[in-house]
């Protein structure tokens, strides 16, 4: 009998549930939660507020708090030369790397997508971070600016079209560049390619073996994992005869520890070649066998300059989230010429962008094709000539 | 045959191995006597490797340090060891102590939460950057090699000899002196012991601090091996330490040094020679134990536990 | 024969013992007969508000207690909006119900899994694989759910088959490894230059790799497609208030029983004739069945499935989960995943952190000294002696009080004059935490009047510690101390957690 109350009470509760989750989505259909924040004309008052999702916190935290610190710097001038209008930084912290994986970049698109004076985003940076982040910000109608997201699919695969835009060029830009230099200048025969297991480096590690092998070199593969310390294990295994090792990592330390222990196992002879993640001075204090690919900022820009004197560094990794803030704020100025602004005439003026060359901080001009990359996406190589990067390509 | 390839991931393997083993020695005396699965063994290892890099600083750093070279390396060695020793102590004072008739869950629960605090705590306090131990500068790194495929460095050489130094030592104050001898009978039963006069708190106190010791100078030789440490680095060597001290068979001085040993050039020569090799490294390293499980449950030296009601 | 257990958990039933006066005999909770018999008496005679809201409780019916536990749940998508409601209420629930899954291995069966994510993992790529852009399937949910479940308990079978023969602790490390096994796996089973060639088929692009499983689609139940975040959180509410039903009845069963008793002493479990081996097989496929389940849900969500997302990480913090709302208490995992997920979240701003932090010392303090003047006049005490530090200090270290604390509105600035903030924190911030640690260990350790003493002290430190270091990485490093601490702090003073029920051992 008792048995029999319980379940009756509990099948009671059950369908009152379901009745409420019935009725309340009953009458939001899929596009109109979407429609209502896309088209809602927010007033453009004297201060405008953008989104940044980055990893401030974290294993990333040191290339996201970089990519904090640039925005934070175009917000400053930007506040520093106009008088009448602001710009307003929204920070939402998404711990790239961490614990919780994406479901912190989650969190933070959500809580902006629902804060209705956001008009567009700077973010997120990891790749995996886009693909996650794109349902919630999509649903917001929020276009999103990525200046480090350089996994290639991520614009072609049609998921985010007019939503997705990236300030950098794409990894496939990179391993073209990169390929191009270690068959065309360097004329290596024998090379062996390292990647860290994370999406970024075996997207780059993938297609810069394809385009080796396609020209007749041959290319060892192996990885390691970004936790790894000891390389003397997989060193051992390079064959010898190897002329260059290939490192598309993100973290300049572990690129440092592999070249050591290249050099105290006797090795000093063979080429490193790294990716733009070890574009660092650990990096390149290695020695004169060292190269690697960036994107062509130019070191003497003023902004360069000003940005060292503030932040006592030159890293440059977090610039194109200066443009890419750039970007965002200059879309929703022109979006507010009349005084209103809605999220979707925001996207419509980031798809207009034109930087030119001559004004933006990255050394290309800043246009963005249909897919939401740069039309124009050449990346630079480097050369480390007494310790520091001398651009030769 | 690649002799070259061989007497590489050789050495390698012996060299991580000898770490291994000194980790997987603070495991096997800890479950000998207290039958605890110390999770934060790990850490303590890593706190170690960071205690002799700030050390390391202290004396000047690694380019011009205030005393030579080999020198700075041993007063780390010495400030690591005890500090490290402190800690194990510590941990088991506040942590464990309190728990020993608990349930057998409640130790554990409780060791993964130090492990957890020890492991942020780094990473708050020094960062999740990489810090360099730089042995290049400090003690000049030299590459010895027998014939053209046979290579070893100083540093190597170090490891493995300080490894087993360090074994032999534990071996004749576990087996020559009172102490040892009271560890001993506290492992072996330890109402029995406490009957008997010994006081079971200072023997665990003093094998905590011993294996945390051993641990510390783990990390430190890790540190001046391979150049880096960082706060998160523990978590997978407290994991194939504890895999080694089980290999070689749980309880056992002896067997944990194989383990160690046989952990070690397997995960080299899974690198060097199977596919994929380092990226399934690990797999290969478990897959091991596995077979170790199911082939002989009390390891290569343990002795097959006889449950008693 | 080494212990008993003192009565039944996991009823949803409030805390059993109360704070007695602390000796040592008293704190293992090992005694005598005649105080073990006595336990029962003194659970019914408590005084006071927790004794009235206990003994209320006690005598709700099951789905009483179950309405009052989900009925919050029930409103909140009315009134908050959609971040909100993703953050602190659609996590919140998919992790309870994560977490109730493990809540039977290790609170029921006393497993301990430390490979659990894994199949959380495993069911949100399954999904993925069957229903994705990524893949090309489409299955309709009725179809896929269904299939992962099963799956997934047949991996739990399978691991579930190495614990055949294993002690405890073996088990753990086993099963974690199993763990690292699946994200190197997950990691590169994209079919690319890295991947095993499979028999028959070559390679084949199984997960994405890297990259992750993406575009997985939202679930189409019988036609009906959810898309918003309201629709899934009724969804994961419906699938809680199910699974709990269901645990009720199967705690009482015949089989809740045995794993009761497979829990307290697997070897007289045994020897009663219970099928060890069978139950301990059944509770990992009960478990890992339910982390497939909330897997699905996961991956749909996020319409996507990431190698990173299922790692040690998630792993602690559903045991967090499990610990703090009592080893076999299914009520308490709720109330614990909304402690462990919802209390980081609002610790997200520094200025909620910082109400938040001072809140806790201070009902810490109320609540651990009885007579309710030792608390004030230790309070006093700490305020004085602030106000003293600070004092000193401005006139003779300048650097000292030259700092100040961003967006902390009033109580920022009350505190500006309270603590002291170096202008160039780190090496000072570093001693001072360890300083911290010694002096809180310390504390431990005296009794009286001493302990107020050294408490004074003490808390300032926790403040200038709390100002200068732990608030910058409030949602980092800061989070996972602190719940590393509460693990600690929780199997010394309350092992069985907020709500299991303490056990009483017999010597």
């Amino acid at each position: 009998m008792k048995k029999v109350v319980v379940a009756a009470g509990l099948a009671a509760a059950v369908a009152v549930l379901a009745t409420a989750a019935w009725g309340s989505t009953r009458g939001a259909s899929k596009v109109a939660s979407a429609t209502n924040a896309d088209t809602a004309l927010v007033k453009c008052g004297k201060t405008r507020t953008i989104g940044l999702l980055a990893p401030a916190t974290g294993p990333a935290a040191s290339i996201g708090i970089n990519q904090v610190h640039w925005a934070n710097f175009f917000k400053n001038t930007y506040n520093r030369t106009h008088k009448t209008k602001k710009i307003k930084i929204i920070l939402e912290d998404t711990m790239l790397g961490s614990a919780n994986g994406t479901a912190e970049a989650v969190k933070g698109a959500q809580a902006l997508g629902s804060n209705a004076s956001v008009l567009g985003v700077v973010g997120p940076a990891g790749s995996n971070e886009v693909k996650a982040t794109t349902g919630a910000l999509k649903g917001a109608g929020l276009g999103f600016v990525s200046g480090s997201a350089t996994n290639a699919s991520i614009a072609t695969d049609g998921t985010r079209t007019g939503y997705f835009f990236r300030t950098v060029p794409t990894d496939d830009d990179q391993s073209k560049s990169v390929a191009k230099y270690m068959v065309g200048t360097l004329k290596v025969k024998r090379v062996y390619i390292i990647d860290d297991q994370e999406a970024y480096s075996t997207g780059l590690a993938d297609s810069v073996q394809t385009l080796l092998t396609a020209q007749g070199v041959t290319v060892g593969r192996d990885g390691v994992s970004q936790q790894q310390s000891d390389f003397t294990a997989i060193i051992n295994k390079i064959p010898r005869n190897t002329q260059l090792v290939y490192l598309p990592w993100q973290l300049p330390p572990k690129g440092q520890a592999f070249g050591q222990q290249m050099k105290s196992l006797g090795r000093a002879g063979t080429k490193l070649m790294g990716s733009d993640g070890l574009f660092d001075p650990a990096f390149s204090g290695l020695g004169n066998n060292v190269y690697d690919s960036f994107f062509p900022v130019n070191p003497q820009d003023a902004r360069v300059a000003a940005f060292k004197k503030i932040h006592h560094g030159t890293e440059l990794f977090g610039a194109p989230s200066y443009v890419a803030a750039q970007v965002v704020s200059g879309a929703i100025d022109r979006a507010c010429k009349n005084g209103t602004a809605s999220r979707a005439e925001v996207r419509a003026q980031i798809k207009k962008t034109n930087i030119p060359v001559t004004v933006s901080l990255l050394g290309l001009p800043v246009k963005f094709a249909k897919t939401g990359n740069l039309v124009q996406h050449p990346f630079g190589i480097y050369h480390s000539v007494k310790g520091v990067f001398v651009r030769v390509a | 045959m690649n002799w070259s390839l061989f007497f590489g991931e050789l050495v390698s393997g012996l060299t991580l191995g000898s770490i291994y083993a000194l980790i997987a020695l603070g495991y096997t005396m800890v479950y000998g006597i207290l039958k605890l699965l110390n999770f934060a063994h790990g850490d303590v290892y890593m706190v170690g490797a960071f205690i002799g890099f700030f050390v390391l600083q202290w004396l000047g750093g690694p380019l011009k340090p205030v005393v030579t070279g080999w020198l700075a390396v041993a007063i780390m060695f010495a400030v690591a060891m005890i500090g490290c020793g402190a800690l194990g102590v510590g941990i088991e004072r506040f942590a464990y102590r309190p728990l020993r008739n608990a349930p057998r869950i409640a130790p554990l629960i409780s060791a993964l939460g130090v492990s957890i605090f020890l492991q942020n705590s780094a990473l708050l306090l020094w960062g999740p950057q990489f810090r360099n131990y730089d042995s290049f500068d400090l003690v000049g790194v030299k590459s010895y090699h027998i014939g053209s495929n046979f290579f070893i460095s100083n540093i190597q050489i170090l490891t493995i000899s300080v490894s087993i130094a360090l074994t032999i030592a534990l071996t004749l104050v576990v087996s020559r002196t009172r102490t040892g001898k009271a560890m001993r009978a506290t492992s072996f039963d330890r109402d029995a012991a406490e009957m008997m006069g010994i006081s079971i708190d200072r023997v665990i106190s003093f094998t905590f601090f011993l294996g945390s010791a051993l641990a510390a100078a783990g990390g430190i030789m890790f540190g001046l091996v391979f150049g880096q440490i960082f706060s998160l680095m523990g978590f997978t060597a407290g994991l194939k330490g504890f895999t080694a001290a089980v290999v070689g068979g749980i309880g056992s001085i002896p067997g944990a040094v194989l383990g160690g040993f046989l952990i070690g050039l397997t995960e080299a020569f899974a690198t060097g020679y199977l596919p994929g090799g380092s990226v399934y490294a690990n797999l290969y390293v478990f897959a091991l134990l596995i077979a170790m499980f199911l082939i002989r449950p009390s390891g290569l030296l343990g002795s097959p536990v006889i449950q008693k009601v | 024969m080494s212990s008993l257990g003192g009565g039944q958990p996991g009823e949803g039933g409030l805390p059993a013992a109360a704070p007695e006066p602390v000796d040592a005999a008293d704190r293992s909770k090992v005694g005598v007969d005649e105080w073990v018999a006595r336990v029962d008496e003194r659970r019914a005679a408590r005084k006071g508000l927790t004794g009235l809201v206990a003994r209320g409780w006690k005598r709700l019916p099951a789905p009483g207690r179950l309405v009052v536990l989900l009925g919050p749940f029930a409103i909140f998508p009315f009134i908050t909006n959609e971040g909100n409601l993703y953050r602190y209420g659609l996590i919140t629930l998919i992790y309870a119900l994560l977490a109730m899954g493990l809540n039977v291995v290790v609170g029921f069966a006393g497993l301990l899994d430390l490979g659990y994510v894994a199949f959380f993992g495993f069911g949100a790529y399954l999904y993925g694989i069957m229903a994705s852009g990524h893949s090309g399937h489409h299955l309709q949910a009725e179809i896929a759910i269904p299939i992962v479940i099963v799956s997934t308990a047949l991996l739990g079978l399978l691991l579930g088959l190495t614990s055949w023969r294993l002690l405890g602790d073996y088990l753990a490390i086993v099963t974690l490894f199993f763990l690292q096994a699946f994200v190197i796996f997950v990691n590169n089973a994209n079919g690319g230059l890295n991947d095993f060639s499979y028999p028959f088929v070559g390679k084949v692009d199984l997960t994405g790799g890297a990259n992750g499983l993406d575009q997985i689609d939202p679930f189409n139940l019988f036609g009906y497609h959810i898309t918003t975040t309201k629709g899934y959180y009724f969804f994961t509410l419906i699938s809680i208030t199910l699974l709990m039903t269901m645990l009720y009845f199967v705690n009482g069963s015949r089989t809740g029983r045995a794993w009761r008793a497979l829990r307290e002493d697997p070897l007289a479990a045994e020897v009663m004739s219970m099928p060890v081996n069978r139950l301990k097989l059944l509770a990992f496929m009960f478990g890992a069945a339910t982390a497939g389940f909330s897997g699905t849900i996961y991956g749909a969500v996020q319409s996507g499935a990431f190698p990173g997302d299922y790692d040690v990480g998630l792993l602690i913090t559903i045991y967090a989960i499990v610990i703090l709302g009592g080893l076999g208490s299914i009520g308490g995992v709720v109330i614990g995943a909304l402690v462990v997920n919802g209390a980081p979240e609002l610790l997200r701003s520094s200025a909620n952190a910082r109400f938040l932090f001072y809140g806790v010392l201070l009902l810490a303090l109320f609540v651990a000294m009885r007579p309710w003047y030792k608390p004030v006049v230790v309070l006093l005490g700490t305020i004085a002696f602030g106000f003293a530090v600070h004092g000193i200090a401005s006139q003779v270290w300048s650097r000292g009080t030259a700092g100040h604390i961003a967006g902390g509105g009033r109580l920022g600035r009350a505190l500006e004059h309270w603590v002291l903030l170096p202008s160039h924190t780190s090496t000072i911030a570093g001693w001072a935490y360890f300083a911290l640690i010694v002096s809180a260990l310390v504390l431990t350790l005296v009794r009286g009047w001493w302990r107020a003493l050294v408490l004074i002290p003490t808390l300032y430190l926790a403040a200038f510690v709390w100002e200068n270091k732990l608030v910058e990485q409030v949602s980092g490093a800061t989070r996972l101390i602190l719940l590393g601490t509460l693990l600690v702090v929780i199997m010394n003073v309350r092992p069985a957690g907020i709500f299991g029920t303490s056990r009483v051992e017999i010597v």
